[in-house]
């Protein structure tokens, strides 16, 4: 086994299971100690999370210069990306984030296209309604009846006039619509735990990226 | 039944994009009903004593975040006029944009008229990285994961972080988050703080099933219609009412286009039938 591979495999685990431990030590015990690592890790741990905001900067930067050098498709929307996201890292620096001219800039541009791009959900919506919602047997009339009822109990003009609906709607949420979901999250919990321990134990490929480099 | 032809998709986007610039130029004024979980949220920053302070954090995409601001936006001004004070905590790199936005809409700092000072009544700290362990340095003690607030000046110059040493010190936590699994897990579950997630339609069931799992603590209002009634009760009319209508529509045309959907298949399958009749002599 080579070093980078012995490095990658067995450093990173004694790391986690450092971090694990004064975690759950700092929990469970008055432990000043602990408490003092816990601390330690944890900062170091904000450091290398506020560095990975520069990863982006720089993984863009890298492919769009290579792809402006060579004048391949769409350089010219590249250029533009890369000149417009320097320009913003100075305006930030220079204005701060809390400014209301950096405020003002954000809003009037990030900000309003992506709410543009999350607006034109309700269009796919009403067609994806049009086309879904169709009753052919019990399964597909549950799943249009379960979601009309869902719609229209929110809804403000059934839900003032007749309040007495008001039960049934916060049943239908807080029941069969939390539910489903709870069991989802759950079942998320216990993959992640499991993948987790995996990537741990070197089971799964490339984890730790030990396999890669051998 | 006389066969009912299938609607383009082009069509219904067209009634759609109607509906919403009819009520963007002509204001419907729909009603609508103030929830009990709404009601609870407001009748609990009522019962804060004068100067407890309140934290807004958590982390999710601005753009996302939005559908909470109406009831976020009347939270601050009902915070702001009992006397509370609040700490704004964002975990994501665009909250701390979000949560200025919310605190401006809010019209409660003196520039605007109203009765806050920055420093004293509110904070605005910077971005903290790091996740959820970073979460946890902070509710353990606050100046061990942030030293200084968004413009770069230590956190020991401002009044208002005097009182502000741990979670010990927080009497509520308001999430107008995506991110509030986090919140229910740390600030929620393992140290007992109040929480009130102004949670986006799409994620009030999921955040109303914390309501059993930690009665009492959580509270949680719907989407739009939630930071209506807030408002409502708030005694304004601001994001939450101007949204009510769109939402009011756009909720009956669902229902609409469901069922004429069903109708033209209803229509199409009988046709169909009536082709399948043969006679054989």
């Amino acid at each position: 086994m080579s070093t980078l591979v012995y490095v990658r495999g067995y450093l990173v685990r004694l790391i986690i299971v450092t971090g694990c431990l004064s975690a759950l030590i700092s929990w469970y015990f008055v432990s000043p100690q602990a408490d003092a690592m816990f601390t330690e890790i944890n900062l170091i741990n904000m450091n290398v999370s506020l560095f990975t905001l520069f990863v982006g900067i720089i993984t863009i930067s890298a492919r769009y210069i290579r792809t402006i050098q060579a004048r391949q498709k769409y350089w010219p929307y590249q250029l533009y990306a890369m000149v417009l996201m320097f320009l913003w890292v100075i305006m930030g620096t220079t204005a701060g984030l809390y400014s209301d001219f950096y405020q003002t800039a954000y809003l009037s541009t990030k900000i309003t296209l992506h709410i543009a791009i999350l607006g034109q959900l309700i269009f796919f919506m009403a067609s994806g309604a049009y086309r879904v919602f169709r009753i052919r047997n019990l399964r597909t009339a549950l799943f249009a009846i379960g979601a009309a009822a869902i719609c229209a109990l929110n809804a403000p003009w059934i839900a003032t006039p007749f309040p007495q609906l008001d039960p049934f709607r916060e049943w239908l949420l807080s029941h069969p619509g939390m539910a489903p979901g709870r069991g989802i999250a759950i079942a998320g919990a216990i993959g992640a735990c499991a993948l987790s321990i995996r990537v741990f134990l070197g089971l799964e490929k490339g984890a730790l990226r030990a396999t890669e480099a051998a | 039944m006389a066969k009912l032809p299938e609607l383009k998709s082009q069509h219904i986007w067209a009634v759609v994009l109607i509906a919403y610039v009819t009520t963007a130029v002509m204001p419907l004024g729909a009603p609508f009903k103030i929830f009990d979980t709404t009601q609870e949220i407001y009748s609990f920053v009522e019962s804060l004593p004068k100067g407890s302070i309140v934290v807004m954090g958590g982390a999710s995409v601005f753009a996302f975040d939005l559908e909470s601001s109406a009831a976020m936006i009347s939270c601050i001004k009902h915070m702001a006029r009992r006397g509370l004070r609040l700490v704004n905590i964002p975990l994501g790199v665009e909250a701390v944009q979000y949560q200025k936005y919310c605190t401006d809409a809010a019209r409660v700092d003196q520039k605007y008229g109203g009765p806050w000072k920055y420093g004293v009544d509110y904070i605005q700290l910077p971005y903290i990285p790091g996740g959820d362990p970073a979460l946890i340095q902070l509710l353990t003690n606050v100046r061990s994961a942030v030293s200084a607030d968004v413009y770069g000046t230590p956190l020991d110059q401002f009044p208002i972080m005097k009182d502000v040493q741990s979670y010990k010190d927080i009497a509520l936590w308001t999430c107008p988050h995506w991110g509030i699994t986090s919140i229910f897990r740390f600030v929620t579950g393992e140290r007992r703080i109040p929480t009130a997630h102004f949670a986006q339609a799409a994620a009030y069931t999921g955040s109303y099933g914390y309501r059993t799992v930690f009665p009492g603590l959580v509270y949680v209002t719907n989407g739009w219609l939630g930071g209506a009634g807030y408002e409502k009760l708030m005694g304004f009319a601001g994001v939450g009412h101007a949204a009510n209508d769109g939402y009011a529509l756009s909720s009956a045309l669902l229902l609409i286009f469901t069922a004429l959907g069903n109708i033209t298949r209803l229509s199409q399958t009988g046709k169909e039938e009536e082709e399948e009749k043969v006679e054989v002599k």
